[in-house]
C-alpha cells in the first residue's frame, strides 16, 4: 500500500509540475489560437473585434472545403489500410511466429526504421518512389513496364504509400499488446465448443483485441491529420491537406486564416477521438481480465 | 430432452451399455514429445460408456497432456485416439464429440453468462429459439439464471465454475474433459462441488475424464483411477484396488497412508517372502507368481494395518521412536522414525486406544498379509 492517499493534499503537489507544463504549452496556446481565429477588423491586435468572418471566408471558398473533405477521405483511407495491415502483422508476430528469437528479430526489423525522425523517413521515400527510383527501376527490370511510372512520387498514391509505411506500426503496436494478453485457453475453450478457427477469431480474438484496434486507429488518425511533412515532401507542391494549409497561411503571415484551419483541424480530431471512445472505453482497457 | 435436468434418463443410458458394450474413449499407446522431453510415453486406456475416470499424478506426469491429446489440442506423435469407436487422432478439437472444462475456467471475458453458455449451441447451428430455451433451462438447473446478464469479471470463483460447467455440458458431449476443475475453488467449496459433479455425471451418463493431483478427489469421484508418473501409467483400477493393492512403490508412496519398504528377497516359502530392508527383515505374503530369492522388490503396509498391541500373529515387528502425532478428527496419525531414516506412519482410529506420546519408543507390528508386494514395473 502506498503511504500517499490518493486524494491527500500532498498528492496534488505531485501533479503541479506536469500541470504547469501542460498549461503553458497546451492550454494557453490553444486558447490563444481559438481567440485569434475570431479576430476581425483590419489591425492585428488584442483590441480586434471578435467575428465569425474568418470562418465564413474559409467555408465560402470551395477549394478549402474540398481540401478539408479530401483530408478526411485521405485519413480514412490511411486508417483502413494501416488497420488491416497492422492487424495482420500483429497477428502474425504474436500468433504465428513460435520461436521467441524470430519474434524478437522480426519485431526489431519492424521498428528499427522508427528510430529515425519522421521527416528523414519521409525524405527517404523520394529515391524510392521517384521516376528513376527503386520501384520504377525494379518494375522495368522485371519487365512489368517499359517506361517509368510517374504516379509514385508527387502524387496521392506516393503520399499514401509513404504514410502507410510510417503509421502501420502505430496501428499494429496496441494490437500486439492486446493479442498477447489473450490467454491461449480462451481460444482452446472456443475450439472445444466446436468453433472452427475463423469463428474463434471472429467471436473471441477480434472482440478482445478491439480496444487495441481502436487505440491504433486513433493514433493513426491523429498523426495523419497533422502530418504536413510527408505530404509536403512526397506530394511536392501539387498536393496538400489541411495541415499543409496551416503552414501555407502561416508562411504567408495570414495568422487569422491559419488559426481558423488549426481550430477546424482540432475540432475534427476531437470528434474522431470522442467517436473512438464511444466504441471502446480505453480507460477501462484490460479491466475485464 | 434435457439430460441435465431429468434424472430419469439414467435407466435409458445404462440399458444399451449392457446390450452393446461400447467404449467412449480408447487411447492406443499415445506418445507426445516436446524436444527432448517426453510428456506422454505410450498411454493406453479404455473408458467404458458413462465412466468417471480420474487421471491422478504429480505435476509434470503427463496427465494434462494426455487430456489435451483427447481434446485434440495436442496431436500425439504416435498412437491413436478413438472417441465412441471412431478414430479421431488427427481431427481438430471442433470435430470431436467432447467438451472441456479448463483449470481457470477460460470464460470469455467479453461475453455475458448467457452468451457463454449459448456459444456451444450456436456452433452447432441450432435454431435461435431453441438455443434461448435450452440456455434458460441449463442456467436454471445450474442455479445461475440470476447471473445471465453478468460478465465473468463480476462473478465469484464458485459462480465461474458453474458457468464453465454449464457452458461445457449444454452441448451434451460424449465425454467431458476436466482439467483440475475445482483446483481454483476455495477449499470449503470443493467438497460440495465434487458431490454435485459426481451426481451430475451419474444422472447424465456422460463420461468424465478428470485430471487432478489431489488423491481425495480421485478416490472419492473415480470409477476408474489412473495413476500416472513420468509420462506413463503406473496403475489403473478402482479406488479400492489402488488403495488396497498398490502395484508399484511409486503408487504406494503417492497414495496417502502407505509405508513403503524396499529391499531384497532372502527366501520364499509357503506363500511368504522374506525381504531384507534397511529397516529390518520382514515377511510379506506373495501372490500366484512369487518373486525369486535375490530379487529387488518393494512392498507397502497401510498405516491403519499396523498395531501397537503386538501378538503372536504379528510376525513383523519394528521398534521405533514416535516423532510426531497428527490429529485428523477420526484418525490419529503417529509418525515414527524408522531405522533406515524414513518415516513409519501408524494410524489409530477413534479415541479408545492408548495414546502414544511424542518421544516415546514403541513396538509396532503387522501380519504378512497386511503388506502388499508390488508387482508392477520397478523403477
Amino acid at each position: 500500500m502506498s503511504t500517499i492517499r490518493v486524494r491527500s493534499p500532498a498528492s496534488y503537489w505531485l501533479a503541479v509540475p506536469a500541470a504547469a507544463w501542460m498549461l503553458g504549452v497546451v492550454v494557453v496556446p490553444i486558447v490563444l489560437l481559438v481567440w485569434v481565429s475570431f479576430w476581425g477588423g483590419r489591425t492585428f491586435s488584442t483590441t480586434s473585434p471578435l467575428t465569425f468572418d474568418n470562418y465564413a471566408r474559409f467555408f465560402a471558398n470551395q477549394t478549402y472545403v474540398k481540401l478539408a473533405m479530401s483530408t478526411v477521405v485521405h485519413t480514412a483511407t490511411l486508417m483502413a489500410v494501416t488497420g488491416v495491415l497492422g492487424y495482420c502483422i500483429a497477428y502474425f508476430l504474436t500468433m504465428k511466429v513460435r520461436s521467441p528469437i524470430w519474434r524478437m528479430a522480426l519485431f526489431l526489423a519492424f521498428i528499427v526504421p522508427f528510430w529515425t525522425s519522421t521527416l528523414i523517413r519521409a525524405i527517404a521515400w523520394i529515391p524510392f518512389l521517384g521516376v528513376n527510383g527503386v520501384i520504377n527501376q525494379t518494375l522495368m527490370f522485371v519487365g512489368v513496364t517499359q517506361s517509368p511510372i510517374e504516379a509514385f512520387l508527387y502524387s496521392r498514391t506516393g503520399i499514401t504509400m509513404a504514410q502507410v509505411s510510417l503509421y502501420t506500426m502505430m496501428a499494429a503496436g496496441p494490437v500486439v499488446y492486446m493479442l498477447n494478453s489473450i490467454a491461449p485457453a480462451l481460444r482452446e475453450a472456443a475450439m472445444t465448443l466446436k468453433a472452427p478457427p475463423l469463428v474463434v477469431f471472429w467471436r473471441i480474438v477480434f472482440p478482445l483485441t478491439l480496444p487495441g484496434v481502436v487505440i491504433g486507429q486513433v493514433l493513426v488518425f491523429l498523426n495523419v491529420m497533422s502530418d504536413f511533412a510527408t505530404v509536403a515532401t512526397i506530394g511536392g507542391n501539387k498536393h496538400a491537406l489541411l495541415s499543409n494549409l496551416v503552414l501555407l497561411f502561416y508562411e504567408g503571415s495570414q495568422i487569422r486564416a491559419a488559426s481558423v484551419v488549426a481550430v477546424l483541424l482540432m475540432i475534427c480530431m476531437l470528434i474522431g477521438v470522442v467517436a473512438a471512445l464511444r466504441v471502446v472505453d480505453i480507460r477501462r482497457l484490460g479491466a475485464d481480465r | 430432452m434435457d439430460t441435465l435436468a431429468q434424472p430419469s434418463r439414467v435407466d435409458e443410458a445404462v440399458a444399451p451399455v449392457l446390450a452393446r458394450p461400447q467404449l467412449d474413449l480408447e487411447l492406443r499407446g499415445i506418445r507426445k514429445r516436446y524436444g527432448d522431453f517426453t510428456a506422454v510415453d505410450g498411454i493406453s486406456l479404455k473408458v467404458a460408456k458413462g465412466q468417471f475416470v480420474c487421471l491422478l499424478g504429480p505435476s509434470g506426469c503427463g496427465k494434462t497432456t494426455t487430456l489435451r491429446c483427447v481434446a485434440g489440442l495436442e496431436e500425439p506423435d504416435d498412437g491413436g485416439v478413438l472417441i465412441g469407436g471412431k478414430e479421431v487422432t488427427r481431427n481438430p478439437p471442433w470435430q470431436r464429440d467432447i467438451a472441456m472444462m479448463f483449470q481457470d475456467f477460460a470464460l470469455f471475458p467479453h461475453m455475458t453468462v448467457a452468451k457463454q453458455v449459448a456459444f456451444g449451441l450456436e456452433m452447432l447451428k441450432k435454431p435461435k429459439a431453441e438455443i434461448a430455451k435450452r440456455v434458460h433451462e441449463v442456467l436454471t438447473s445450474f442455479e445461475i439464471a440470476v447471473l445471465a446478464d453478468r460478465k465473468p469479471a463480476s462473478l465469484s470463483g464458485g459462480q465461474r465454475q458453474r458457468v464453465a460447467l454449464a457452458r461445457a455440458m449444454i452441448t451434451e458431449p460424449r465425454i467431458l474433459l476436466l482439467d483440475e476443475p475445482i483446483g481454483a475453488l476455495d477449499y470449503s467449496l470443493r467438497e460440495t462441488v465434487m458431490l454435485e459433479l459426481k451426481l451430475l455425471q451419474q444422472r447424465t451418463g456422460i463420461s468424465f475424464i478428470w485430471v487432478t493431483h489431489d488423491q481425495n478427489e480421485a478416490f472419492s469421484l473415480g470409477d476408474l483411477v489412473v495413476v500416472m508418473n513420468h509420462a506413463h501409467i503406473e496403475q489403473q483400477g478402482t479406488p479400492e484396488e489402488i488403495l488396497q493393492r498398490p502395484a508399484t512403490a511409486f503408487v504406494a508412496g503417492f497414495v496417502q497412508g502407505n509405508n513403503v519398504f524396499r529391499g531384497r528377497v532372502v527366501e520364499v516359502t509357503a506363500g511368504l517372502a522374506k525381504v531384507a530392508t534397511a529397516a529390518g527383515s520382514f515377511l510379506v505374503s506373495v501372490g500366484p507368481s512369487p518373486p525369486l530369492a535375490g530379487d529387488e522388490v518393494s512392498f507397502s503396509v497401510r498405516a491403519e494395518r499396523i498395531t501397537d498391541i503386538v501378538s503372536d500373529r504379528h510376525l513383523n515387528v519394528l521398534s521405533a521412536r514416535c516423532t510426531a502425532v497428527e490429529y485428523f478428527g477420526s484418525v490419529r496419525r503417529h509418525i515414527f522414525e524408522r531405522a533406515d531414516g524414513e518415516v513409519l506412519k501408524y494410524d489409530q482410529f477413534g479415541a479408545h486406544a492408548a495414546r502414544i506420546a511424542v518421544g516415546q519408543r514403541s513396538t509396532l507390528g503387522w501380519q504378512p498379509e497386511d503388506s502388499v508386494l508390488h508387482t508392477g514395473r520397478v523403477e
